[in-house]
């Protein structure tokens, strides 16, 4: 079999994952692959490896900011309610509910994909119509949808995007998160289903279009909200560009190692863009682009793929500089001003003062247009 | 615990390290007395401050208190300029330190502060460093050593705590309680080691700590001598409660290699009390002020929590678990009652994710930060943002706490309260009564009630909340001068004596204090607009000794200021009081710096000419004003005066002028002579003829003109002809555009006045008055649905208003 672009999460760290089930000593909600102490050692990492049948696990970092969120948003999936990650794009929404799913129930593809075109049948069951025309309304015919099966396993779904959906079709969740049961009258007797142990729901909105606000307050109550906000150090965002961009570049089967100066570059550059102040305290016009390190790995890793093919495995800060101008303009010609002064200011005098990588950079200014 | 035992000369030392405001601490200093009964109980604080140990230990006295040292630095020991000094000492109900004299009155056991006294203090502190730090409050018992370090930082990090309050929470509050007093010191003691060995020995110098630990060890001495064991008794012990930050230095001084130079610093010592520049006294304190997060670091932070979780250590079994749930359902019902969004399952769920998170973090129970996540996760629904975050602040408002300790009556005040106190009584104002009080002050005419007023104004600057103006003229603002009467409302609170003993290092009385916070305030920078209005502050405070310095100083700032308004704005004060002077009677010569000041103005008048639009009163004000004072014949300004007018004849050289402030001058020369009517229409003129633009501001130079020379229009008719000219010249939309500035420049005219320039329009359209006058009857329906409709309009407006007002709130 060919692999995948993105395997899941559950077969990324399976090895992982397995040691960590194997030594779990703590109490473990019903229904649930570990204890919830795992689960954050899981996502936050833990400074001493595992040792499982004689091999050592090291349980790496793979959640970067506010440990105390992650510790809440365990601690609200092991509860009644929902749990709602909001924030920016690219703040690692999806990456966190992903890894809580798989750390959790062993599964993180139980997904519903929120979009404008999401039907109440998406979320709850649809048919199979020749199976219903042949044999009537039965379990047979019927056909789940992600929370439908995390109802009936005791697993967790994952509705993403869900403020793109319609607010009527998001209100379908109420009663199943409040009440724990569906109705499939077609089934008559038979028909309700009970949610097992284990089923919750963890959704992911984004503030930066149609926001929370348009969702209905009956629906909200149902959920705990935990605000992602970006990487606030810019160190520990250089760290996470090279984490991923590792990561996708051994998945994509690229022998090339991360380069920490031009990660440092970048992180540097996406973080003062993102606060409005350098390090060295010039004030800068924020583009009103999404500045996130999302996209900060995404430009990293486009160099780096124009460096493996064309540049014989060289990172071109020219190429770089390129990326980053389309990264950039994609909501307004302004921003690319902003950017141009932000080169002309602070890039100007850091090429001045640290010079080597630096001057490279601000020599390649020559690109913003 | 650190136990030392010198020799069979000397009893038995027991140090104890302490966190400030720790209610774990506190705990355990209780258990520690009761189980080794020691003969003496001594205490980190000022020595100067064990005269006020028997009030604190009173039943009747309620903390939050503070002790408060002044120090009034007379000889210069501690920099040249001889400043005052001061700072708090503030005691919660579980600070372990009060918990320690308490037990100790309790039990008969003697009790004493064994630190330097402040002045002293402050003697040892590097610049700027320490007490001597540039705060608006300096805390006596600030604790940044013990919480500030890379070691800490990296503890944090390892811990997996999000700061130093948090694993101070866990490990040794939440812990605390499960451990026994031995261990739990000893915990405390290895955790002040590392952070004093990661604290470089030049910052323990600067900071005053080396001379303090000095000399608390030879006062440790000391007593360890004097309650040496008696001879059929068993071993004396002395209980030494002091910062954990010091405990180990101690230790050095005491037993290690330092300890014959204490034993010399001992016998040196003597019981001398402290000189009299240095005074304490004890002061209520806000639990608001004790918070640490408060921007005055000092102890742990969420007083208000920890003084509910001290409060359930008698009652509860699990104490932080009770408060957590308290301070919950507290914070749900306040947002309810705000917002109206969070029901009992949310407090239900938030109460779940408190215990949750708490096991998940191995806590033994939930502590503050839980309480703060959980509110955090269950009762704001939507992002988090500056819109959303109403619930978690009023949780830290909670968590801080409210309410002001109180004295017993046995409590020493300094001077100046007892000097309060007689002044209110020589007036006859009742300060008994909680009832605020309004009295009318003829100050003009009355001496006593003269003096009743110059004693609020002092009450005012000192900032105490005695007293308010409610009317009455305001030198300050400029206003309601024709007033002959103040009228006054007065209330005593428990803010009066806190605010005073505040300022009580500036003086024995409240005028030696008014006068002394005046000289302060002259040393700072400031305009000479501010300083002149400072000066109508200490004439109303009837401070006269004052008034030749605050003088000096105005005269000073007119030379220095560069900026024409802040001149102009002293110069108004400036005349201001000479014109009061017959009824304030201050004997003032104002002479001198009244023509210095205009003088300046005069100098800088010439680049004044492109100002913006929003200055255009403002500087159209201050040539009136120059106008008036070179107009008057009681100065001798002769000279001045042509100056004045010269400035402003080249101000008009200038094109590029403001065109209303061009009207003003016209205006002012026209009056005075230098111009005569055909010269301001030609002006006028220029801008009617002028470029599209041009023709525009003209209605600012109608504005400025009419300011200063408005009968100019009834004089002939060209005037109203270049009116009518103008208006003529303009379409509609244009004209909409300048209403407002004619309307501004229509103001000036009496309801008389402008009747008759309507008549004089009407004339030059071959009309009469009452052809314009007249106007067509109105349907008395039309009326009534009018006045019905603006009824409508106002109600909506004020509902609006009621509700922005109550959003406000």
């Amino acid at each position: 079999m060919q692999e995948s672009i993105k395997p899941p999460v559950e077969v990324r760290y399976k090895e992982e994952l397995e040691a960590l089930k194997a030594t779990d000593t703590g109490n473990r909600p019903a229904n649930w692959q570990m204890s919830p102490k795992a689960v954050r050692t899981f996502i936050l990492g833990s400074p001493r490896p595992i040792i499982y049948e004689g091999k050592e696990y090291r349980i790496e970092k793979k959640y970067f900011g506010n440990d105390a969120l992650i510790e809440r948003c365990i601690i609200t999936l092991a509860g009644n309610r929902g749990l709602m990650l909001v924030g920016e794009p690219g703040t690692a929404k999806t990456m966190l509910s992903e890894l809580l799913s798989a750390a959790i129930s062993g599964v993180s593809t139980n997904t519903i994909q929120g979009t404008a075109g999401t039907t109440e049948d998406m979320i709850k069951y649809s048919w199979n119509y020749a199976l219903l025309l042949a044999k009537g309304p039965s379990r047979e015919a019927l056909v789940p949808s992600p929370l439908y099966v995390g109802m009936e396993k005791g697993i967790l779904t994952r509705f993403e995007e869900i403020t793109r959906t319609p607010a009527e079709i998001q209100d379908s969740l109420i009663s199943v998160l409040s009440d724990k049961v569906l109705n499939v009258p077609e089934l008559g007797d038979e028909g309700l289903l009970f949610a097992c142990q284990g089923f919750n729901v963890i959704g992911t909105a984004n503030t930066r279009d149609k926001g929370v606000n348009e969702m209905s307050s009956a629906l909200k109550r149902r959920f705990n909200f935990e605000t992602v906000t970006p990487v606030r150090e810019a160190a520990l965002e250089k760290q996470i560009i090279i984490n991923e961009v590792d990561k996708l570049a051994k998945e994509s089967g690229i022998r090339m190692e991360p380069d920490e100066d031009v990660a440092e570059l970048l992180a540097s550059t996406y973080h003062e863009l993102r606060e409005g102040i350098s390090s060295y305290g010039h004030r800068i016009d924020k583009p009103a682009a999404v500045m996130s390190t999302a996209e900060a790995v995404s430009v990293y890793y486009q160099t780096m793929l124009t460096g493996y093919y064309y540049k014989e495995g060289r990172m071109d800060v020219d190429c770089l500089v390129q990326n980053l101008v389309g990264a950039i303009s994609k909501e307004n010609k302004e921003d690319l001003e902003k950017v141009k002064g932000y080169f002309n200011t602070v890039i100007k005098d850091k090429s001045g003062k640290e010079g080597g990588l630096w001057k490279q950079y601000y020599e390649a200014r020559k690109w913003l247009k | 615990m650190e136990t030392i035992l010198r020799s069979e000369e000397m009893a038995e030392i027991m140090l104890l390290p302490v966190r400030h405001h720790s209610p774990a601490c506190a705990l355990h200093i209780k258990k520690t007395i009761e189980q080794f009964q020691p003969a003496a109980v001594l205490v980190e604080g000022p020595d100067n401050a064990n005269c006020l140990l028997p009030v604190m230990v009173h039943e009747e006295t309620k903390a939050p208190f503070a002790i408060y040292y002044s120090y009034h630095d007379k000889t210069g020991k501690i920099a040249g300029e001889k400043e005052h000094y001061k700072c708090y000492y503030p005691f919660l109900a579980y600070s372990p330190e009060l918990l320690a004299v308490k037990e100790a009155d309790k039990r008969g056991i003697k009790a004493a502060f064994i630190d330097l006294p402040y002045g002293d203090i402050l003697a040892a502190s590097g610049e700027g460093r320490g007490l001597l730090k540039e705060e608006e409050k300096n805390n006596y018992n600030d604790d940044y050593l013990l919480t500030r370090n890379e070691y800490i930082k990296r503890l944090c990090e390892k811990a997996r705590l999000r700061n130093f309050d948090e694993f101070w929470e866990k490990y040794f509050e939440l812990n605390g309680l499960y451990e026994d007093s031995g261990t739990w010191f000893s915990h405390l003691l290895t955790y002040c080691r590392l952070a004093r060995e990661n604290t470089p020995p030049e910052i323990l110098m600067e900071e005053g700590c080396l001379a303090r630990e000095e000399h608390m060890a030879a006062r440790i001495v000391q007593w360890a001598l004097a309650e040496r064991n008696g001879e059929k008794q068993a071993r004396n012990r002395i209980l030494v409660v002091t910062g954990g930050f010091h405990t180990p230095g101690l230790v050095e001084r005491l037993s290690g290699d330092k300890w014959e130079e204490t034993k010399a610093a001992a016998s040196r010592l003597s019981g001398k009390h402290a000189d009299k520049e240095q005074s304490v006294y004890l002061m209520p304190y806000s639990m608001e002020a004790a918070d640490a997060l408060n921007g005055y670091a000092s102890g742990m932070p969420f007083s208000g929590f920890y003084q509910k979780v001290w409060e359930n250590f008698e009652k509860d079994e699990e104490p932080y678990k009770a408060a957590v749930l308290d301070l919950l359902t507290t914070s749900g019902k306040e947002v309810r009652k705000k917002e109206g969004t969070v029901s009992t399952y949310d407090e239900i769920c938030a109460w779940q994710m408190a215990q949750g998170l708490g096991t998940l973090r191995g806590k033994p129970q939930p502590g503050a930060y839980e309480l703060l996540d959980a509110v955090l996760s269950s009762y704001i629904k939507g992002e988090y943002n500056i819109a959303s975050d109403m619930p978690v602040r009023i949780l830290k408002k909670l968590m801080q706490g409210r309410g002001t300790g109180s004295l017993c009556g046995m409590a020493d005040v300094p001077p100046i309260l007892h000097d309060f106190e007689s002044q209110c009584k020589s007036f006859g104002l009742k300060i008994h009564s909680t009832l605020e009080t309004e009295i009318t002050l003829s100050v003009f005419s009355n001496k006593k009630h003269r003096n009743i007023s110059r004693f609020f104004h002092r009450m005012v600057f000192l900032d105490t909340a005695f007293a308010r103006r409610i009317k009455g003229p305001n030198l300050q603002l400029k206003k309601n001068l024709n007033l002959i009467r103040e009228i006054w409302k007065y209330k005593w609170n428990t803010r009066v004596p806190a605010a005073l003993i505040d300022v009580s290092v500036h003086g024995a009385t409240i005028e030696e204090a008014a006068v002394s916070l005046v000289r302060e305030q002259l040393k700072k920078d400031m305009s000479a607009g501010s300083a002149a209005s400072l000066l109508t502050q200490v004439f109303e405070m009837g401070l006269k000794g004052q008034l030749e310095a605050v003088y000096g100083r105005v005269h000073e700032l007119i030379l220095e200021e560069g900026d024409f308004y802040a001149i102009a704005d002293a110069v108004k004060s400036l005349t201001m009081m000479e014109e009061l002077d017959s009824l304030y009677q201050s004997g003032l010569e104002l002479g001198a710096l009244l023509d210095t000041g205009v003088q300046k103005m005069i100098a800088l008048l010439p680049s004044m000419t492109q100002i913006r639009d929003e200055n255009l009163e403002e500087s159209m004000d201050a040539l009136k004003m120059l106008n008036r004072i070179a107009g008057r014949s009681s100065i001798d300004l002769g000279s001045k005066r042509e100056g004045y007018y010269e400035a402003l004849a080249k101000m008009q050289t200038d094109v590029q002028i403001h065109p209303g402030l061009n009207g003003c001058i016209c205006g002012i020369l026209y009056g005075s002579g230098k111009k005569s009517a055909d010269a301001v229409e030609k002006t006028c003129r220029g801008y009617l003829t002028g470029t599209r633009k041009q023709l525009m501001q003209t209605a600012f130079f109608f504005r400025g003109l009419f300011c200063t020379a408005k009968d100019l229009i009834f004089i002939g008719n060209s005037m109203t002809g270049m009116l009518d000219n103008f208006f003529g010249q303009v379409d509609e939309e244009e004209f909409m555009e300048l209403l407002p500035q004619l309307r501004m420049a229509f103001t000036y005219f009496t309801p008389a006045e402008t009747d008759k320039i309507a008549q004089m329009a009407a004339q030059l359209h071959g009309k009469d008055r009452e052809d314009i006058t007249q106007r067509s009857e109105i349907m008395p329906d039309w009326y009534a649905y009018g006045r019905e409709l603006d009824c409508y309009a106002q109600a909506c407006m004020m509902e609006r208003k009621t509700v922005q007002k109550s959003a406000c709130d």
